[in-house]
């Protein structure tokens, strides 16, 4: 199936990571313009050199959620953007009765009202130009955490409510969300606890692999395209059955 | 060049799926063509695009929809003021003629009329 796209700029939030640049590859591909968001010099040098290929097809851009008025930034007046994909997300893996109420106020200020920031400057935008697709890339470890995990989950669901409700309140005016939750892959921050757990957590999964960050681009694209635009405001599990059983 | 008020007309109309000739500068906005807060969202997001304002639409939203109008009367209770004074600190671009017409109409419904966004925008001095 050939994928059609009603827009052309992309703005990838937590443009660094793995899955972040597989997206952009294929974007590009597709005749899209990604902007790749990057929060450390680090993480630039990792976006430059993978996709030094395409170098001329994209652009790079410093955000972070830590950072609210690096938003401002993110736009010039004038500045287009039709689609948004949604990786961005702090760490912080804690158990719930863990002391230290700093940082955990401080982790959803950044990974929920930040992010909330974000999300209205875009949609704005968009609504000028009465068409936005956006995607929130979540976890299923928001409807099944690990131990230590429960603020992650917290946060990526306050997030998840968020961009549905995006989708529900502009969905009439182009602008649409739709939310997915990955479950194992082998790529990105449990990478390492991944591998180290291969055999067992593939056991627990139905289709007994892990997902590999390619296939995750490519459901993602998928979401952004034409033919993917009647799903909004809803949330799709992409988990090879992790979730659908005990 | 279009004026102000035809500009705001034609994006009103457009907005709200009605004939340009619904809307003058003495129509209530919500009042009278029942325009709701997604209306006014995009009406933000139309208007800072029609006149460059340079304004984030979130400012516009804020200032001219008055939507604190009666948490800023609030306020002014709580301080000991008087209502109008309080409000034109709070909205310097209405005059006081119209904060008096304001406050004596309130009881009707919302108060915002197609002429505040012709008096904010040229208040602002981003009239095309």
């Amino acid at each position: 199936m050939k994928l059609e796209f009603s827009g052309k700029h992309a703005l990838i939030l937590g443009g660094s990571c793995e899955l972040g640049i597989t997206l952009a590859g294929l974007m590009i591909k597709a005749g899209l313009f990604p902007v790749l968001t990057f929060r450390n010099e680090a993480g630039r040098k990792k976006i430059v050199t993978a996709m030094e290929p395409v170098d001329g097809s994209y652009s790079t851009a410093f955000f972070d959620l830590a950072d609210p008025d690096s938003v401002d930034s993110l736009f010039q007046s004038g500045d287009s953007v039709e689609y948004l994909v949604d990786f961005a997300q702090g760490d912080l893996e804690r158990l719930v009765a863990s002391h230290g109420s700093t940082d955990k106020g401080k982790y959803f200020e950044e990974n929920v009202a930040n992010r909330t920031k974000v999300i209205a400057h875009v949609a704005r935008i968009m609504l000028g130009n009465q068409f936005g697709r956006l995607v929130f890339v979540s976890s299923t470890a928001a409807v099944r955490p690990n131990h230590g995990q429960g603020f992650y989950a917290a946060a990526k669901l306050a997030s998840e409510a968020i961009y549905k409700n995006l989708g529900l309140e502009l969905g009439g005016r182009g602008v649409t969300t739709v939310i997915l939750r990955p479950g194992y892959i082998d790529t990105g921050r449990a990478k390492k606890f991944i591998q180290s757990k291969e055999k067992e957590i593939c056991e627990r999964v139905p289709i007994k692999r892990l997902l590999v960050s390619g296939e995750v681009a490519e459901t993602i694209l998928f979401f952004l395209s034409k033919s993917a635009e009647g799903f909004n405001a809803t949330e799709i599990t992409l988990d090879g059955g992790l979730t659908a059983g005990k | 060049m279009v004026d102000t008020f035809t500009n705001i007309q034609e994006i009103l109309s457009e907005i709200l799926d009605i004939e340009p000739d619904e809307v003058s500068e003495d129509t209530y906005v919500i009042r009278d063509l029942g325009a709701e807060s997604i209306d006014l969202l995009e009406l933000a997001v139309a208007l800072n695009t029609a006149f460059k304002s340079g304004l984030k639409s979130e400012i516009i939203d804020d200032e001219i929809f008055l939507r604190f109008l009666r948490e800023y009367m609030t306020e002014a209770d709580q301080a000991g003021k008087e209502h109008a004074g309080y409000l034109k600190e709070k909205y310097p671009f209405f005059s006081e003629t119209r904060i008096d017409e304001m406050l004596s109409d309130l009881s009707s419904g919302p108060v915002l009329k197609v002429s505040d966004l012709i008096d904010y925008i040229h208040s602002r001095s981003i009239a095309v």
